[in-house]
């Protein structure tokens, strides 16, 4: 077996291990290097990604907090002014209504008035016509016989009688 | 006793004599080598297999932490333009620690052989000059070596010649020093084991002090260092030196 010298450089041996190295440099860049940096830069997408994306959900929240809170002033300028709305409309209603039934009040009186007027008149009518009646009566009777002065009085005093009873 | 500590085994030539680069002799170096290779790749293809953006698994977990150490250390030590420099400062890493490290399974490192660690030099070398030219212009890199005064030019042409040399030395030297106290270790180791079992006499002692007991185990705990912590610094240094030497001659 031959064996090369212990200390020294063998021209081959230095050219082959020259070519090693560039190779196993190649090897190791594409086998270890490479898609381990692959695998890292994509991680690193990943992590970006998911970065901007909450960034952009808080963005989404926050525009959604405001309009919320928007919504809500609104709403509530809303509901104040519906509710003014509403005060005034029934204070316009109450006072309509009160207005109303006074009105009403004072047609249902002056229509009692008017018909306790007629009423009256009309009682006055039918005393008038009863008294007629009983003049007419009397005078009948008067003609019919002979009216001496106690006849008369009695007459008369019936006729009061008569007058008080249908009164 | 003979201790031999021999060079790199020739499997093969092929004998077909190339001007000044003599026959191609496939040597246990180019061997081991190409098993390093495979080991490392089939590493990396396990490593990353089957990756996933959420819910990981260890295997992926450890992926990603030896991408980003390597990232952190070529970028910390020679700043974010060097980010092309990571493949190839992790392949010489990790190709210098396998390397040194395959020793354990009783192979012979190809870092035990100065062509593997001069070839890496050189291209580091050459990486260095690269920068130095791009920083300074070709004009600027020649007068560079005039500087501070002309006088010293040879010794600045001999430190950038030092530069590559001694990083390949001190690399080379590291591991076969650890393989030159190896295998005095278990040379000694044996003797000993031996002249303690030839203290039983008759035949006993004759048989049992053939057989090196105290070759078992005990080489081991010495193997921490020599190949272990050696090994894996040795690595460290190199790319370390690579990085900061490319980054100081891009400074200009």
């Amino acid at each position: 077996m031959e064996f090369q010298s212990l200390v020294g450089i063998v021209p081959w041996t230095f050219i082959a291990m020259i070519c090693n190295l560039f190779l196993q440099m190649y090897l190791i860049k594409k086998f270890l290097f490479k898609p381990v940096n692959d695998m890292l830069a994509k991680r690193k997408a990943m992590a970006d990604a998911e970065i901007s994306d909450a960034a952009k959900a808080k963005e989404e929240a926050i525009a959604m907090k405001n309009e919320y809170e928007q919504n809500m002033q609104d709403a509530k300028a809303k509901a104040n002014e519906l509710l003014q709305n509403a005060q005034k409309t029934a204070t316009l209603q109450s006072e309509e209504i009160l207005r109303e039934a006074s009105a009403q009040a004072t047609a249902l009186k002056a229509k009692a008035e008017s018909d306790i007027e007629q009423e009256k008149r009309k009682a006055v009518n039918d005393i008038k016509n009863e008294i007629g009646g009983m003049a007419l009566e009397i005078a009948g009777k008067v003609i019919e016989r002979e009216i001496g002065e106690n006849d008369h009085t009695k007459l008369i005093d019936e006729f009061i009688a008569n007058v008080g009873e249908d009164a | 006793m003979a201790i031999d500590v021999s060079g790199a085994r020739v499997f093969f030539t092929i004998p077909i004599d190339f001007p000044l680069l003599g026959k191609i002799q496939i040597s246990e170096t180019i061997l081991v080598s190409w098993l390093v290779m495979l080991i490392i790749t089939g590493f990396c293809i396990w490593l990353t297999h089957d990756l996933k953006v959420e819910n990981i698994s260890k295997r992926q977990a450890l992926a990603e932490m030896l991408v980003e150490t390597a990232n952190n250390f070529v970028i910390g030590n020679m700043g974010e333009k060097f980010r092309y420099m990571i493949p190839f400062v992790a392949a010489l890493f990790v190709t210098s620690a396998v390397s040194n490290l395959i020793s354990l399974i009783g192979l012979r490192s190809p870092t035990a052989d100065l062509s593997t660690e001069a070839a890496w030099a050189v291209i580091v070398f050459i990486m260095i000059t690269r920068e130095k030219i791009k920083a300074g212009g070709f004009g600027g890199y020649l007068k560079g070596f005039t500087q501070p005064i002309p006088v010293m030019t040879p010794f600045n042409i001999l430190s950038e010649l030092a530069t590559p040399i001694s990083m390949a030395c001190r690399h080379f030297g590291n591991i076969l020093s650890g393989i030159v106290i190896n295998a005095l270790i278990y040379a000694a180791l044996a003797l000993a084991s031996s002249a303690l079992l030839g203290l039983i006499p008759g035949a006993v002692g004759a048989v049992l002090s053939h057989i090196p007991i105290l070759d078992v185990g005990i080489p081991a705990v010495l193997s921490v260092y020599f190949d272990w912590f050696s090994g894996l610094m040795q690595a460290f240094i190199f790319c370390m030196l690579t990085t900061l030497y490319i980054a100081n001659a891009a400074e200009g």
